[in-house]
């Protein structure tokens, strides 16, 4: 029993299976399209499919009805149009009336499909195909065509009835791709640039104006040149990208070029190349006049000239906020032209600093021989303008501070030696530190410098020469007179002179030298004679030649101790330079060494 | 196939400039042509993008064996019958699709900003059909004064009942309606390009375009 049920289901999935295998065979009956060439006619098409045996025929029928009526009909043609195809003729048609068509077997509707005429047009292709030439390019390698054709018979354009637009392909006859020209409503068209060497092949298809879909495709037409006789064997296939040419051109073109800068703009070209080196110079001051020894005229250049750039530094901020800075009229009505010009100068070595190098030979003014007493004062300034927000500022005030002290004797109240120790290292950084708060606070040790300087040498930087005497010793004219304040006196006994190589202000040093020998031989200070400006006319010279002629008796330094400009005799270190002595006063043996800088004299009688 | 409304827009009414001009028949039936043209392919636009969206898989398509109000107006079915109508008759015809179209294209182009998320391409082409439409009507007015020889009866009219369709609260039956009415717009205007091209070749060129 078992068994048998087992062999019944199995025969039965074998028939369902080999049922179902022949009905996926099976293709049901369809209408594959149906198609109006000239809205004129339409015709349908169907596939049979393998549903029925061919002992049966025609046993499928196609109905058709129309919109406005109830029952079917049956196609009136299966003949024209081909095998398994339904022809309806003009009487049947109706452009735009809807139809329904179904493909039926007795009782059983395969397929039904429903439209209307006008949406259905797809046209017959195009006939009567043929070209002309247009013309050929010179060299004969290319030509153009004219292609010509006619409207499908069947579509009766000239009634107007039906549009039609063309589309056109071609392509050479070894290619695969075809390249198509955008559709058109004339039936004619040029093919331009062909190559006369090729052979070519076109086909047009069209459709119906406002429709999508195109018709079938026409009869392939074949043009070829060398049939007319046109055709260019021998000529070279298309010429390639002239690289010989385009490098030759480039070559020229470029040699010109350079050709013509060179000649055109020559100067242009030489400050490019060289640019012109600033020559050290002052504006204005023509330097046969300094070798002739005008110093009038000299002067006198340079006071229009620093006038002058005083106007120049009006422009600069920096200078505006010295201008208002400056509170006291009287100091700078105290300070004479000697010492605002020296000022200037020295502000200018203040300003050489932070001047950029232009052209104008501004820059140029910073002397490198200017001695190392400029770069402490010069720090200094710098340290107390630290504190400033802006650096131009800080310029600004340093070089205020550095006007101010000049001009305001004053100011030198209060000596710190520690900032003066600070300051001797010639640290930068340690210069910093101590100038914290206000531009305006005294700077004690900057005073101390500066007064030094002012005092004992009054602007010694720049001294004028009035004479050179034919030893070869320097005559400077006579300068102001400045104060000696006792913050010097006192800044130089207290100060400890550090014996390294450190550089001192001349000032200090002669003050220092002063005030020793001043302390050493007198306890007070006699300031009588004393020339500390360092500037001597002869007469002071012999004055106090012999006025230090007299060791013990004489007053001492309260002379000025040290002509600022002497020559070099002999180089010592570390006790520094000796000088040839012009005036010196007689130090005491406990002259302190460390001061570095001393006249021959005052070595000879130091040293035994 | 592009016919850029430019290309419609802009004929000179005037050719010389000058005021009182008149246009030769020619020229009047060429505007006409062009704008039945470009009011077929607008309405064959629409009609398409809006089988696209909203019409598949609804079955429209086999509903679709309609009818269009236009259809009790006997317009010529086949070549022959628009060979054999009198070019007056047909002109009239002409004007009475026209007309007839005129309520439906108001109403169609107010309706159609109601569906949901209609594209803008519609919307647009609505608007424009409707403008395009009346322009034609103008023209065609012009045209029949120029061709008709006695009084112009402007009797032939089909009015139009299907504004309650097109705002049925049931989407399903609304945009089945839009369908219908796009689908009879592309017809009839398909109908008026084609008179309009039958005549033209007749008239003007001697049934030799």
């Amino acid at each position: 029993m078992d068994l048998r049920h087992l062999l019944f289901t199995l025969a039965l999935i074998c028939a369902n299976d080999s049922l179902s295998a022949s009905d996926d065979l099976l293709q049901r009956p369809q209408i594959s399209k149906c198609r109006s060439p000239e809205m004129e006619t339409f015709s349908c098409f169907w596939t049979a499919g393998n549903f029925y045996n061919l002992t049966v025929p025609r046993i499928l029928q196609l109905l058709y009805k129309k919109s406005n009526e109830e029952d079917w009909k049956e196609c009136p043609d299966y003949i024209t149009s081909g095998h398994n195809s339904c022809y309806f003729n003009a009487s049947y048609t109706s452009v735009w009336t809807p139809y329904c068509v179904q493909l039926a077997s007795k009782n059983e509707i395969h397929d039904k499909k429903c439209f209307s005429v006008d949406e259905i047009v797809l046209p017959d292709p195009p006939v009567h195909l043929n070209w002309t030439l247009l013309n050929t390019s010179q060299t004969g390698i290319y030509g153009d065509i004219q292609v010509r054709w006619d409207p499908p018979p069947t579509a009766d354009v000239r009634k107007g009835w039906i549009t039609l637009e063309y589309e056109l392909q071609y392509k050479e006859v070894n290619e695969t791709k075809w390249k198509e020209l955008k559709p058109r409503l004339s039936t004619m068209a040029p093919l331009y640039s062909l190559k006369t060497a090729r052979d070519y092949e076109i086909r047009i298809r069209s459709r119906q104006r406002t429709s999508e879909k195109f018709g079938e495709f026409s009869e392939i037409l074949y043009v070829s040149f060398s049939q007319i006789g046109i055709g260019c064997d021998h000529c070279t296939e298309e010429v390639e990208f002239p690289w010989f040419l385009v490098v030759v051109f480039g070559v020229c073109g470029l040699a010109v070029t350079v050709i013509s800068i060179m000649l055109s703009k020559q100067p242009r070209l030489k400050m490019l190349i060289f640019p012109p080196v600033p020559v050290p110079k002052i504006k204005g001051i023509d330097p046969d006049l300094l070798k002739k020894g005008k110093l009038d005229e000299v002067n006198s250049i340079l006071a229009c000239h620093d006038s002058y750039k005083t106007q120049l530094y009006s422009d600069d901020l920096w200078v505006e906020f010295i201008e208002l800075d400056i509170e006291d009229p009287d100091e700078k009505n105290r300070a004479s032209d000697t010492d605002r010009l020296l000022s200037e100068d020295h502000l200018k070595s203040h300003n050489c600093l932070g001047v950029k190098d232009d052209d104008s030979g501004r820059a140029s003014c910073c002397e490198p021989d200017i001695p190392e007493t400029d770069f402490s004062a010069s720090d200094t300034c710098d340290a107390t303008s630290d504190s400033d927000q802006f650096k131009k500022a800080t310029e600004k005030e340093e070089d205020l501070l550095c006007l101010d002290r000049q001009d305001n004797d004053e100011s030198l109240a209060s000596t710190d030696p520690q900032s003066w120790h600070r300051n001797t290292p010639s640290e930068n950084s340690l210069l910093w530190a101590p100038f914290g708060d206000s531009v305006e606070s005294p700077r004690p040790s900057v005073h101390t410098q500066i007064s030094n300087q002012n005092s004992l040498t009054s602007n010694d930087f720049y001294a004028q020469v009035s004479d050179i005497t034919p030893a070869g010793r320097v005559v400077l004219s006579p300068g102001q007179k400045s104060k000696l304040g006792r913050a010097q006196h006192e800044g130089c006994t207290e100060q400890n002179f550090t014996v390294d190589n450190t550089y001192f202000c001349e000032a200090d040093v002669k003050k220092c030298i002063a005030v020793t020998s001043h302390e050493e031989n007198e306890p007070h200070v006699q300031e009588q004679v004393y020339n500390e400006d360092g500037y001597f006319t002869t007469e002071s010279l012999t004055t106090t030649v012999a006025n230090f002629g007299a060791p013990t008796a004489a007053p001492p330094s309260s002379e000025t101790p040290v002509a600022d400009y002497t020559s070099i005799h002999i180089v010592q270190s570390p006790q520094g330079l000796v000088l040839n002595a012009t005036a010196l006063p007689v130090p005491d043996k406990e002259f302190n060494v460390s001061c570095g800088y001393v006249s021959t004299d005052q070595l000879n009688k130091i040293m035994p | 196939m592009l016919l850029t409304k430019e290309g419609v827009t802009s004929l000179p009414i005037c050719p010389n400039g000058s005021v009182n001009c008149q246009l030769s028949l020619e020229e009047l039936f060429d505007r006409a042509v062009k704008l039945s043209h470009y009011i077929h392919f607008l309405s064959s636009e629409m009609f398409n993008e809006f089988d696209e969206r909203y019409a598949q898989g609804r079955g429209f398509i086999a509903k679709a064996v309609n009818s269009c109000h236009t259809a009790s107006l006997t317009t010529p079915e086949d070549k022959e019958q628009a060979q054999q109508i009198h070019h007056e008759d047909l002109l009239n015809l002409i004007l009475g699709v026209l007309r007839s179209w005129n309520d439906p294209l108001v109403h169609l182009a107010s309706e159609v900003q109601r569906i949901k998320e209609a594209p803008e391409t519609i919307l647009w082409k609505a608007v424009e059909i409707e403008e395009q439409n009346k322009r034609l009507l103008e023209g065609m007015e012009k045209i029949v004064g120029r061709v008709q020889s006695g009084e112009v009866e402007n009797d032939i009219y089909t009015p139009w009942d299907g504004l309650p369709s097109l705002q049925l609260a049931d989407e399903d039956s609304r945009l089945f309606a839009f369908y219908n009415l796009l689908h009879c717009l592309r017809r009839d205007s398909h109908k008026i390009d084609n008179y309009l091209k039958v005549l033209k070749c007749r008239l003007i060129h001697d049934n030799n375009c």
